[in-house]
């Protein structure tokens, strides 16, 4: 993998990705930053300017996703939705589901991701399970049962547990880990202006309220980075 | 196991060939994630860590708990723990493993010491005078009750959503708790 | 074949047998434990924890059958696709330390 990069910079292309990349060479060679950092650097930035496009990063991992993480996802339904017959349930569903986004991720670039899965997925999904489960929950409460008397529901007892697996809990979990995901990727206040580079050229694929977030973001980066060196 | 006079010989007499391997890989593995100089590898070897947890729970028949392990161990948190790393700074080490302080090694001993003392008292596993399975009052009737009141094949869910139904509610915001408490944590505003 | 006979013969059952191969295979995971701890370089740290996820599928599919629970291959399928999951994510935080995830 780490010779099928450079040839995918030259064959990409992109003109000015050799020269980008023999400066960064050249910088690394002599600068006191370590490796690892300044060729992230660089590659967060050749994907910045590709725009979205996703990075081609392995001819074995991309297509090798596309064929195994249909079936994932499907085993995570399965699981969710037979927790009632078999071992699993809306937790192990959830992070099953979960986990095929982590594997799309890797193989089409965590940004390209991030853009097609919106914040607003996420965050429905983790807070509309914790709603449903909440309401399923009150439903009885209203018909004057307790809390989650499943035999007020207007449906089997069976079929109630299962709306609360597959409503309530596997829609938080997968939510949760996803939105865990996505946060530790972009780390803390690293989105583009951490490590001292420019502000706010991640932001603008993002949506109203974390462009109207950036420049105090990337204040407190440059406070932040300044404390850290 | 209850006789406290032979602490050890019962025990050995139980453990089969496949839980004695078991159990060596697990503590195997752990002693060297503990011990692993390299941040990443300390990482995989936690990976492995969980495969033969999962093994062993399937072993012990609890197949929730071994796809729980599955799915969040080897699907989760090797990636959640491999993205938090790529984050930071690699110090390069020629030992591979960490050096080891002396007493704290004498002060975990002496507390495992103390912990294996309480083992006689223990009930071994799968017996069935064990509490936890000879209990009527709650084990024998959730076995017994579960399809009847529920119409749900797995106990363990049955429990886990209908009897105990409110603290899985608790844990569940627990979860959501915890993502809304990693945005506050992170400075951020939106996930994704 | 013949050792499996008498060994019937002598009382024991095919799950017994399942169970001892399933032992055997956790010793085989307990060597490749070696190279993923002391392995020279991530590259071999990789290749261990896959040829260990690999042997994890096996250990359980061979204990579901030993135990007679069919539903216990779900444990291994997840295991099956979700250990790709995390060749590919070691793997690809291998290539410049998480620089191009």
């Amino acid at each position: 993998m780490s010779d099928a990069r450079p040839d995918d910079e030259g064959g990409g292309g992109d003109s000015d990705a050799p020269g980008v990349e023999a400066a960064e060479s050249a910088a690394e060679a002599e600068s006191d930053v370590p490796a690892h950092r300044a060729r992230s650097r660089s590659g967060r930035i050749d994907s910045e300017q590709r725009q979205g496009t996703p990075y081609t990063e392995s001819q074995v991992i991309m297509p090798t996703v596309k064929i195994v993480a249909p079936f994932a996802f499907t085993y995570g339904l399965f699981i969710t939705f037979h927790g009632s017959g078999s071992p699993g349930g809306g937790f192990q569903g959830g992070a099953i589901m979960a986990a095929v986004v982590f594997m799309i991720a890797f193989a089409f670039g965590i940004e390209a991701t991030r853009d097609w899965l919106a914040n607003t997925v996420v965050v429905g999904l983790a807070v509309g399970g914790a709603l449903a489960f909440a309401g399923i929950g009150l439903i009885p409460v209203a018909r004057g049962g307790a809390f989650l008397q499943y035999d007020l529901l207007p449906v089997p007892v069976k079929y109630g547990l299962e709306s609360v697996e597959i409503f309530g809990i596997a829609a938080i979990v997968s939510g949760v880990l996803m939105g865990l995901f996505f946060l530790l990727a972009r780390g803390f206040d690293s989105d583009g202006s951490g490590f001292g580079d420019t502000g706010s050229v991640d932001d603008a694929g993002d949506d109203a309220a974390s462009d109207l977030d950036a420049p105090e973001t990337s204040d407190r980066t440059a406070a932040a980075d300044g404390g850290e060196r | 196991m209850t006789g406290a006079s032979s602490l050890a010989a019962p025990v050995v007499a139980q453990v089969t060939a496949i839980e004695a391997s078991l159990l060596a890989f697990v503590v195997l593995t752990a002693l060297a994630t503990a011990l692993a100089r390299d941040v990443l590898a300390a990482v995989i070897v936690f990976g492995a860590y969980s495969l033969g947890m999962a093994a062993l729970y399937t072993f012990y028949r609890a197949p929730d708990v071994a796809l729980t392990e599955a799915a969040i161990s080897a699907g989760v948190t090797t990636v959640l723990l491999l993205l938090t790393l790529a984050k930071t700074t690699r110090i390069d080490h020629d030992a591979v493993f960490e050096s080891v302080n002396l007493p704290a090694v004498g002060a975990v001993g002496v507390l495992f010491g103390g912990l294996l003392l309480t083992m006689g008292d223990i009930p071994a596993v799968g017996s069935p005078e064990a509490p936890v399975w000879s209990n009527p009052d709650v084990s024998q009737w959730y076995l017994s009750e579960s399809y009847a009141q529920t119409g749900v094949e797995n106990t363990v869910m049955a429990v886990l959503a209908a009897f105990r139904g409110f603290d899985t509610f608790g844990e569940a915001v627990v979860v959501l708790a915890g993502g809304i408490a990693a945005l506050i944590v992170l400075h951020r505003e939106v996930f994704a | 074949m013949t050792l499996v006979d008498a060994g019937v013969a002598a009382g024991y059952t095919v799950a017994d047998f399942l169970l001892l191969a399933a032992a055997g295979f956790t010793l085989l995971a307990i060597g490749m434990l070696y190279r993923a701890v002391r392995g020279p370089t991530m590259q071999d740290r990789v290749l261990a924890v896959n040829v260990l996820g690999t042997n994890t599928v096996v250990i359980l599919a061979i204990l579901a059958a030993a135990l007679s629970e069919p539903t216990f291959l779900d444990i291994a399928l997840v295991y099956a696709l979700l250990n790709f999951l995390m060749a590919i994510a070691i793997s690809k935080f291998t290539v410049e330390r998480g620089g191009v995830l």
